[in-house]
């Protein structure tokens, strides 16, 4: 079994001077490039016990409370580039809150904390590749990569494939988010086509009404090569 | 050409903690697992050789018998994660792995695959960790890949069922990373 070659633009660059902590840790040398072997082309599987109770609402994990902001609705598929689904998939989910503050140690930035968010999540994708979570819209947080700079509004994403090799970890933004174009992370993907590949569709059919928005995010992995064999 | 374009990385950032907290993700076997248990353990380091704190390190192996992905609660067996601890640490135990067959059909010397993810990291890395003692490593095709540098990939006996290995993402030690 091959997967596709991996497109060489998609990926933003190791080395990125713009986003300043690539200087100090991105390798220098240039990757060896592998033959996929029995242990790349394979990967965990996870079963039912790693979702916990609050596992795909983000909104209502601590007792006593809701999460402050913008209740929104995040989904889509995971498929693979063939189009296919992944199916029965880990994705793991977590952000800041409303204000733009981290449930996390070394966050330190002068906004609010929210005793009702956590900030993580998990989900299984279902037989289809689909996954669903409710959250509330995280805000823009800034930080110490150049002067006066934010990130824009966004969701982080780990994903689990069918092969180590489809491993991805990713970030969600959202349309029209004016942050996005001086966001050197974001702008770090090499062109257009992949960095609208990040960003999620606001969708009116996801949206719930009088309670929540609804946003479409699809993820897509690398996949087979195709064969005479599974070729049209 | 593939119908789709895959979607790109970003990197993991530094607070990831909550999100990706595994319980128990050191240990990629039961204790009761067959074959000879072992302990590796090790220190990431940035260009200057500082520690790297905030780095996630994602484990995959076979088996003792050379199989993968043995039914386990919550994730297969064979697959660990762990965070970097403040001084850059890390420590996993484990089982050795058996010999399992390279894309050419080969087997290659027992090797366990290693993902670190980390801020600054734009992606993930992605290497292989063998074991200093290991017959087989002569003759294993990777290795050979790597030329002078295959050294950075090999876990140094510390004790009778413990190794060592360090990863050095940037500088004159840098370990060697592999695409595919």
């Amino acid at each position: 079994m091959k997967l596709r070659k991996l497109p060489s633009d998609v990926h933003p660059p190791l080395l990125s001077p713009a986003y300043t902590s690539t200087v100090e840790r991105a390798p220098r040398q240039r990757p060896i490039p592998l033959p996929a072997g029995a242990t790349e082309l394979s990967a965990p599987r996870f079963d039912g016990t790693v979702l916990y109770p609050g596992h795909d609402d983000l909104t209502k994990q601590v007792a006593g409370g809701e999460a402050a902001g913008q209740r929104i609705i995040v989904t889509g598929r995971i498929l693979d580039e063939n189009g296919d689904p992944v199916p029965n998939t880990l994705v793991e989910v977590w952000q800041c809150n409303a204000a733009g503050r981290y449930h996390h140690d070394k966050d330190n930035h002068d906004a609010p904390l929210d005793p009702y968010f956590r900030g993580a999540g998990r989900l299984l994708t279902d037989a289809g590749g689909q996954y669903r979570f409710t959250t509330i819209k995280p805000g823009a947080y800034p930080w110490r990569n150049h002067s006066n700079a934010w990130r824009p509004a966004h969701i982080h994403f780990s994903v689990f494939g069918r092969t180590m090799l489809e491993r991805l970890i990713t970030q969600m933004y959202f349309p029209d988010d004016p942050l996005l174009g001086y966001d050197p992370i974001f702008n770090s993907v090499p062109t257009e086509r992949a960095r609208e590949r990040l960003i999620s569709h606001f969708d009116l059919g996801v949206t719930q009404p009088e309670w929540a928005l609804g946003f479409h995010f699809d993820i897509v992995l690398r996949g087979q090569e195709a064969t005479p064999a599974n070729d049209e | 050409m593939a119908e789709l374009l895959i979607t790109p990385s970003q990197t993991i950032g530094p607070f990831f903690k909550h999100g990706l907290e595994w319980p128990g993700g050191k240990k990629l076997f039961a204790d009761a697992a067959p074959g000879r248990h072992v302990r590796v353990a090790g220190v990431v380091t940035d260009y200057q050789g500082q520690p790297v704190p905030d780095a996630l390190i994602e484990f995959w192996q076979a088996d003792a018998a050379g199989q993968f992905g043995a039914p386990r609660q919550g994730a297969s067996a064979g697959y660990g994660r762990v965070p970097t601890d403040g001084a850059g640490r890390y420590d996993i135990h484990t089982v050795y792995p058996g010999r399992v067959p390279g894309s050419d059909g080969r087997l290659q010397a027992p090797h366990i695959l290693v993902v670190l993810f980390a801020r600054g990291l734009q992606r993930q890395v992605a290497t292989r960790l063998y074991f200093e003692d290991d017959a087989a490593n002569g003759e294993d095709p990777v290795l050979a890949l790597c030329g002078a540098r295959a050294g950075t990939l090999i876990a140094k006996r510390d004790a009778a069922d413990a190794y060592a290995w360090n990863v050095s993402l940037q500088g004159a030690k840098e370990t060697v990373f592999f695409e595919a």
